[in-house]
């Protein structure tokens, strides 16, 4: 009889740590699961701030919001070409 | 006793049918109909859901995005899972921009969707909020979506490509689409485990365009300044790099502010601009020499039943003088010791009334008429550019050839594909198409009003009446102007096409040509024009080297006179006047020689005395000139001559 009972508690035990195991399992993967996600929103929302970022960067340096801006607050003007002087490097320079 | 082992025996047997019944109905379950309820069940358990492939990126020459893929979501709300509908009402409609009245509206439903689609920063300080749901989408975006806008083109609803290069490259920027599975509970909401992938979405290739988006707005912004000043119907310009066929910039406008591609797709006669190719077949063909003139007839000239005229007549004129005036009398003339054919096949070879090849879903051929469908004056008309439909495309490449000694290149949009890796799939070498001929044709040409100081420009101008209807409009004009910048080893081909101007002057000398000169000053002072300003330096100081003989503002072309079929034409090259390089130092001086196509012998040191021609006698360029120096030659110089010799830049 006492053999019997230990069988059954042994089982018992078994069945109990494996079913903690899946547990515990399907716990550290759903907790995973919601750090990944929470990860791709963070990237998701970083690449959208850069996004942002990039398009005002362009938007400020582009010539419809520079050249104005130049003009009127520097007294800056577009060169003529006789304004411009191109340099020769000398060879051998890189 | 007999009668319980008969219950017992009943009671066994009843048992036994029942288990059988069991087993045969498990069998048929599990065995007969066990896929089916297998793929029932996994139905109701499961959802097999698309992973969007992420489209391709464009981007230009340096790298700046053009198109973009990003995530995006559309944004669901349940209001009855909200926990404090009026702090939550509060945000959500702060972030997502709704009215109270859209708010109030959204409240009464079970459950409200917003399509959007928000930006990853519109819904980030939503994603904490319960009852709010997020549906991410990857949607395409425009950083600047007024860059080269009809040449980029857009997607269709459906995500497809539906016009411009979105719609040619589609099969290289869609990439491949993926698919996994998710778990679902009994009201198939999606449990938060990962989904079991079953085929990873492939990224599509991303795509480096020729464009340069800073030479593209200069484009556009010269373009859209002169159509509003001059009050035109519409306009186009191209640039491209000559020497490989890449296109740099693209800009198309319509009075009513759209842009359609009309570089590709709409024809005009060129005028003028189609006098040089005219020339180029005499030159090739050798059925003109540097003597040869022709009358001009005093302005006005009847022909085969039709007058012809010059605005700036001549009494007789050279092909370069043809040229350089724009004469449709003397061109007409010299055109008439081609033959028909030969005369179709030089236009032919320079890629009119042809598909240039471009990677762009819609091009027009243009019209060449085969000499067995000309009329008796067709062909004055074509050498006049007339009886002839070009696209601007197709001129800036017939220009490119010219530039490219005579070799004809396949124009492209695209430099390179890359994987998502950043590896190269691709990478665009030139395409010759054919050689058209060896070198070009004249000395100057017209357009001053695109003349730039110290870099010389090669250029013509055309000024064509415009059919409308079939019939020629009175009063409507097209202007175009074709120029290679610079005159030396051109890195730019740019063509600029006005129609029908109707403030001031409709000549494309005081329309196009202006534009022209303010796209390429703007580019010079650019810091990321796609310009080669080490070879423009050594051509910059051009005033300094100016030749004595260089009337001022005259645009010059390069090519040598006489043509030479492929021959450099040294010793029987153009004479040039030799340059006073006197009190120059030894470097300068010869730099100077060298400009003004001379060979140079040196004989002593140190500062440049005298040369032999001497200085103001002419040479044959390619031709050898002696260079005497000395080292006390600058203190006779300074006695001889109280003025310094020039060398600042001429203004």
């Amino acid at each position: 009889m006492a053999k019997g009972r230990h069988w059954v508690a042994l089982w018992l035990v078994a069945f109990l740590v494996t079913t903690w195991l899946v547990y515990a399992r399907q716990t550290a993967a759903i907790h995973a699961a919601r750090e990944l996600a929470d990860l791709r929103a963070r990237r998701a929302n970083l690449d959208g701030h850069r996004a942002d970022l990039e398009r005002r960067i362009r938007a400020a340096e582009s010539r419809a919001v520079l050249v104005p801006r130049a003009q009127a607050r520097l007294g800056l003007h577009l060169p003529s070409d006789s304004e411009i002087v191109l340099v020769p490097a000398p060879s051998g320079s890189h | 006793m007999a009668r319980s082992a008969v219950r017992i025996q009943v009671v066994e047997f009843g048992v036994l049918v029942g288990l059988a019944l069991l087993v045969g109905r498990a069998a048929q379950v599990q065995i007969l109909q066990g896929r089916r309820w297998a793929e029932e069940a996994q139905a109701q358990r499961t959802e097999r859901i698309v992973l969007q492939a992420r489209r391709g990126t464009l981007s230009d020459r340096h790298g700046t995005p053009l198109a973009v893929t990003q995530e995006t979501y559309h944004v669901g709300i349940a209001p009855n899972e909200l926990r404090d509908p009026v702090a939550d009402g509060s945000l959500i409609s702060r972030r997502l921009g709704l009215t109270a009245h859209t708010w109030q509206e959204a409240l009464r439903r079970r459950y409200a969707y917003f399509a959007g689609p928000y930006s990853a920063l519109e819904v980030q300080p939503l994603r904490s909020v319960r009852g709010v749901h997020l549906e991410s989408v990857l949607n395409r975006f425009y950083p600047d979506p007024a860059v080269a806008r009809a040449t980029i083109g857009r997607l269709g609803d459906d995500g497809v490509g539906a016009s411009g290069l979105e719609r040619t490259l589609d099969s290289l920027l869609a990439g491949r689409a993926g698919a996994a599975v998710v778990l679902k509970d009994r009201a198939g909401r999606e449990y938060e485990s990962p989904a079991r992938v079953i085929a990873p979405p492939v990224p599509g290739l991303d795509v480096v365009l020729t464009l340069d988006a800073e030479l593209q707005e200069i484009a556009q912004r010269a373009l859209d300044d002169a159509l509003r000043r001059m009050d035109a119907d519409g306009g186009d310009v191209v640039m491209l790099d000559p020497g490989t066929g890449e296109v740099l910039a693209l800009a198309s406008r319509q009075r009513d502010g759209t842009a359609r591609p009309s570089a590709f797709t709409d024809t005009f006669e060129p005028g003028s601009l189609a006098k040089i190719f005219a020339a180029a077949a005499l030159l090739s063909l050798r059925r003109v020499s540097p003597t040869d003139h022709v009358s001009g007839e005093g302005g006005k000239w009847r022909v085969l039943g039709r007058t012809i005229t010059d605005d700036d007549p001549q009494p007789s004129l050279t092909l370069a003088d043809a040229i350089r005036v724009s004469s449709n009398i003397a061109i007409a003339k010299f055109a008439a010791r081609l033959t028909p054919g030969e005369q179709y096949a030089t236009l032919r070879d320079f890629g009119f009334g042809a598909l240039t090849g471009i990677e762009f879903p819609a091009e027009a051929t243009g019209r060449l008429r085969p000499p067995s469908e000309w009329t008796r004056p067709s062909a004055a008309s074509l050498a006049m550019g007339y009886e002839l439909s070009v696209t601007p495309i197709q001129v800036a490449m017939a220009y490119g050839a010219l530039a490219n000694d005579g070799l004809l290149l396949q124009p492209t949009l695209i430099r390179e594909v890359r994987d998502a890796s950043g590896g190269v799939r691709y990478r665009h070498r030139p395409e010759p198409v054919r050689r058209v001929v060896s070198r070009g044709v004249v000395e100057r040409g017209t357009g001053t009003e695109a003349a730039l100081t110290n870099f010389p420009v090669a250029a013509k101008t055309g000024t064509a009446r415009r059919v409308v209807n079939g019939r020629y409009a009175a009063g409507e004009y097209t202007a175009s102007f074709a120029a290679l910048f610079p005159a030396d080893q051109p890195q730019l081909v740019l063509v600029v096409k006005i129609d029908n101007p109707h403030k001031g002057s409709y000549f494309a000398a005081q329309t196009a040509a202006p534009v022209t000169r303010s796209m390429l000053e703007q580019a010079l002072a650019a810091r990321t024009v796609a310009l080669d300003r080490a070879r423009l330096s050594t051509a910059a100081p051009r005033a300094a080297a100016a030749p004595a003989d260089d009337d001022a503002g005259l645009v010059p072309y390069v090519v040598p006179w006489p043509y030479e079929r492929d021959s450099t034409g040294v010793g029987g090259g153009p004479r040039r006047v030799v340059p006073d390089v006197a009190g120059f130092g030894m470097r300068e001086a010869v730099r100077t020689l060298h400009r003004r196509g001379f060979r140079v012998a040196l004989r002593g040191w140190g500062v440049a005395e005298h040369t032999w021609p001497a200085a103001g006698d002419s040479a044959a360029a390619g031709s050898m000139v002696t260079l005497f120096a000395d080292p006390y030659a600058a203190a006779r110089v300074r006695s001889r001559s109280p003025t310094p010799p020039p060398r600042g830049p001429r203004r």
